[in-house]
């Protein structure tokens, strides 16, 4: 009996011992955001604007933390080992990547937020020289000799793998057109890329502040803040006669979110995406907001585009494996290069 | 520009004979027609020329514009820019091995995880020469300990420390930290029990070849689980521990490091810096502490949980009565031990000052029956070390200002070191007559001892311990006083 008292004592003392270091371990609570390339600022405001409202709302206090870069080398560092409680990636496939390669949030993930847990989309534009000197129009003209292209590599970058189906849609579209002259365009298209970034932010500082090429083909979100921030009167917007609608995609990162004991926390901070005060920021950024109410407010943004979606071609795993995965289409076309 | 304008003039001269001619016969809708197929044929030759004069442009061979020539500058630099970003973040991605005076480790890119090997090797020789204690003058590897150490997520520490020396394998320490915080860290394994000072200290940075009295009354190392931590910025620390019990200067591998028994024991350690960042330099290396155990533990005729004690020349001065015999002295109820200690450092010198008491409950069956007490033994030192070369003194660790390189004029770190100390055992353990506890007789009832010491250290690494001690006792021998001792010790010393 003794012996059981003793160890009582011990139990306690540990069970105590933990209880201290996980309250001691609880002082601040973090939430890492893994996001692609050009959300940066985008975050920066939400997260202020979203600790506010957690702080209102429960009286805890939180510190966001992001980090940025090109989506699919983003998703490989989460299933490398980097601590996110949330993604919010350029597409799709990259956080499927963390289904099946991590093992990290269940398969039904899209299913668990509105609008395919896509609380913006964005479309993608060209951003050309003041006063557009080699008249780039749409797709077509990116192929023509002379006009060198910015675009980010679609092997580490969601963005440009937005950008390049985009392109192919295009080509598809022309007359008597077949995968083969698509194929043909799209060679000539990277034919004219001097220099590809891993992601987005990386080609814009290419374009923008390196003065690299004519046209950079861009997230609008991207092209907005060119536009206004690098340089007001120094870029146009050029909207191609078709584009693609881009659906980034947010996610809680389950077994981490449960390890930090951040799930409430991160499934909140997500589905606050949606409410109104988040959608202003959103539309604040040139992201289009999928409030209705708010997207009609700011519709002078977002011009009226003929847009294909990635399921019309299949959805993200098709495509991944046709374009873009090793021995794909990209890197056919690129090989020539 | 100025191609297009001559190409439009051209063209609407060619249209404005015609049209004047026919001026009366035709109608002004006809005329906007003609005019609007002349704008296109016009358009549709411009673009043409456009295109002609891309193609040109970008035609094998063609020289390039000025334009042309800074964009591909401009491509060239931006290229190598994004080669250095991406060669900077490549270096942030890899993993990072170092070997230096420290030992070998391997880490990751982030330093969450880490690999270190380390060791640890003392060949010793002891010389006495005095032939009366029963110690043979030997040469030995007194340790021999190759170390892993690491780290997983930045978090999980680790530590396996075998020992080969004096002939034996022993696993000196295997354990798993986890650091939570500073405050809170989680040690579970075999490990050093939190009590003694000096055993505290790694074996790497010891100054004398023997440890002193106060280390045979504390235990060595131990199984159980502790846990520990700095507070205040490092100014405090505690540790508290629960572990199987060991006997005085004794490690579990004692009991072939598996517990004889249900009965555990406690360890608690509170030390200080009270003045660590005080701005007098004098008083800012001190530090205060006391640790204490409890176990209430009994022991049998082939594990009696009862320690025996050493001279500083190794003899064994003190042991209880008949070790292993049916009348043999067995611990049998509650041990206390507790140690106040305290080290200061100030430039070159060192202090180091500790005392540990222990109560040790103890029986033996004897004629009469069973025959229990309680036997207090004590035991202290002061020890002293001075940089005679300015190094800077401290418990932990070391920095040369110069390593032994004769052909360079340096000679390394010389040090000098001073101790006195005492272990006394309580007059209970002898009381009683044959039914005693120990033989006084046969073990003495307290040893003293002062010795000094030269220590040159060659480098970080290896360093030469030259000891000499003397020890009287009280007691312990037929005729009064086992002989004094005096004891000449030896070491080279490797750690890394």
């Amino acid at each position: 009996m003794k012996n059981k008292g003793a160890w009582s004592r011990i139990l306690g003392a540990v069970a105590g011992s933990l209880a201290f270091i996980a309250t001691a371990g609880a002082a601040e609570t973090v939430l890492l955001n893994v996001s692609y390339d050009p959300t940066r600022e985008l975050y920066a405001d939400y997260n202020q604007v979203f600790s506010s409202y957690w702080k209102k709302k429960t009286g805890q206090d939180v510190t966001i933390r992001q980090s940025h870069g090109g989506s699919g080398k983003q998703a490989r560092t989460v299933i490398d080992g980097l601590q996110a409680d949330v993604v919010t990636l350029a597409l799709a496939f990259d956080i499927d990547a963390l289904v099946k390669q991590g093992k990290l949030l269940p398969a039904n993930w899209q299913a668990r937020l509105p609008n395919n847990s896509s609380p913006y989309t964005s479309t993608i534009v060209f951003l050309v020289r003041k006063g557009n000197p080699k008249k780039i129009k749409d797709w077509g003209d990116l192929a023509r000799p002379g006009v060198a292209v910015i675009t980010p590599n679609p092997k580490t970058s969601g963005g440009a793998r937005w950008n390049h189906m985009a392109a192919w849609a295009w080509a598809l579209k022309q007359p008597n057109a077949t995968e083969q002259t698509a194929e043909a365009y799209l060679a000539k298209v990277y034919a004219n890329v001097p220099v590809l970034d891993t992601g987005a932010r990386g080609s814009l500082t290419t374009f923008a502040q390196r003065g690299i090429g004519d046209v950079f083909v861009s997230w609008e979100n991207e092209a907005h803040l060119a536009t206004k921030e690098l340089g007001e009167g120094k870029f146009d917007i050029v909207y191609p006669s078709l584009s693609i609608l881009a659906e980034p995609p947010v996610a809680v990162v389950d077994r981490i979110t449960l390890r930090h004991k951040t799930t409430d926390l991160a499934r909140a901070y997500l589905e606050y995406l949606y409410s109104p005060e988040a959608q202003e920021i959103i539309a604040k950024h040139y992201y289009r907001p999928r409030n209705e109410a708010v997207l009609k407010k700011h519709a002078s943004l977002f011009p009226d585009v003929k847009m294909v979606t990635i399921a019309d071609f299949g959805g993200w795993d098709k495509v991944q494996t046709k374009h873009f995965n090793d021995g794909g289409l990209f890197d056919r076309i690129y090989a020539k290069k | 520009m100025l191609k297009h304008t001559k190409l439009r003039a051209a063209v609407f001269a060619a249209l404005a004979l015609p049209l004047a001619a026919q001026a009366q016969n035709v109608t002004v809708d006809e005329l906007l027609k003609r005019l609007e197929a002349q704008e296109q044929k016009i358009q549709a030759l411009e673009q043409k020329l456009e295109a002609k004069e891309d193609a040109t442009a970008s035609a094998p061979g063609a020289a390039p514009t000025a334009e042309e020539q800074q964009q591909q500058i401009l491509v060239l630099e931006r290229k190598i820019e994004i080669q250095e970003e991406a060669a900077a973040a490549a270096k942030e991605a890899t993993p990072v091995v170092s070997a230096g005076p420290k030992g070998f480790s391997l880490k990751s890119a982030d330093g969450k995880n880490q690999l270190r090997l380390r060791g640890t090797m003392h060949l010793d020789g002891r010389y006495l020469p005095d032939d009366d204690h029963g110690v043979i003058d030997t040469f030995q590897a007194t340790r021999v300990r190759p170390t892993i150490e690491g780290t997983f997520a930045g978090i999980y520490d680790f530590k396996f420390m075998p020992d080969f020396g004096q002939g034996r394998t022993v696993i000196q320490d295997a354990y798993v930290t986890a650091r939570f915080n500073p405050a809170g860290q989680l040690t579970l394994g075999k490990f050093k029990a939190p009590v003694g000072l000096e055993r505290l200290q790694s074996a790497n940075d010891m100054k004398w070849v023997q440890r002193g009295y106060p280390t045979s009354l504390a235990p060595n190392r131990d199984i159980g689980v502790q846990l520990g931590g700095d507070l205040g910025g490092g100014r405090f620390s505690y540790q508290a521990a629960f572990l199987n019990g060991s006997n005085d200067g004794s490690s579990s591998e004692t009991f072939a490091d598996t517990d004889i028994n249900d009965d555990k024991e406690y360890a608690l350690r509170l030390f200080a810096h009270p003045f660590a960042e005080s701005d007098s330099f004098a008083i800012r290396g001190l530090g205060i502490g006391i640790a204490g155990t409890y176990t209430d533990q009994v022991g049998n005729l082939t594990q009696p949980l009862l320690p025996s004690f050493r001279s500083p020349g190794q003899a064994t001065f003190f042991r209880y009565r008949a070790f292993g015999t049916t009348a043999g002295t067995i611990a049998d109820g509650e041990r206390t031990r507790i140690a106040p200690q305290l080290y200061y450092y100030v430039g070159s010198f060192g202090l180091i000052g500790e005392y540990t008491e222990v109560s040790q409950d103890v029986s033996r069956v004897v004629t009469a029956g069973n025959r229990t007490g309680s036997v207090d033994s004590d035991a202290w030192q002061l020890a002293a070390s001075y940089f005679l070369t300015g190094e800077e003194a401290a418990f932990r660790g070391f920095q040369p200002k110069s390593r032994f390189a004769p052909s360079e004029g340096t000679w390394g770190a010389f040090e000098v070191v001073a101790r006195v100390q005492s272990l006394s055992v309580g007059d209970e353990a002898f009381a009683g007559g044959a039914d005693s506890f120990a033989d006084p007789l046969a073990s003495a009832r307290q040893a003293d001892s002062w010795g000094i010491g030269f220590n040159w250290y060659l480098n970080e690494n290896v360093k030469w311990l030259l000891d000499y001690e003397h020890t009287s006792f009280d007691g312990g021998a037929a005729d009064g006083d086992r002989p004094d001792e005096d004891a000449y010790q030896l070491r080279l010393a490797l750690g890394f």
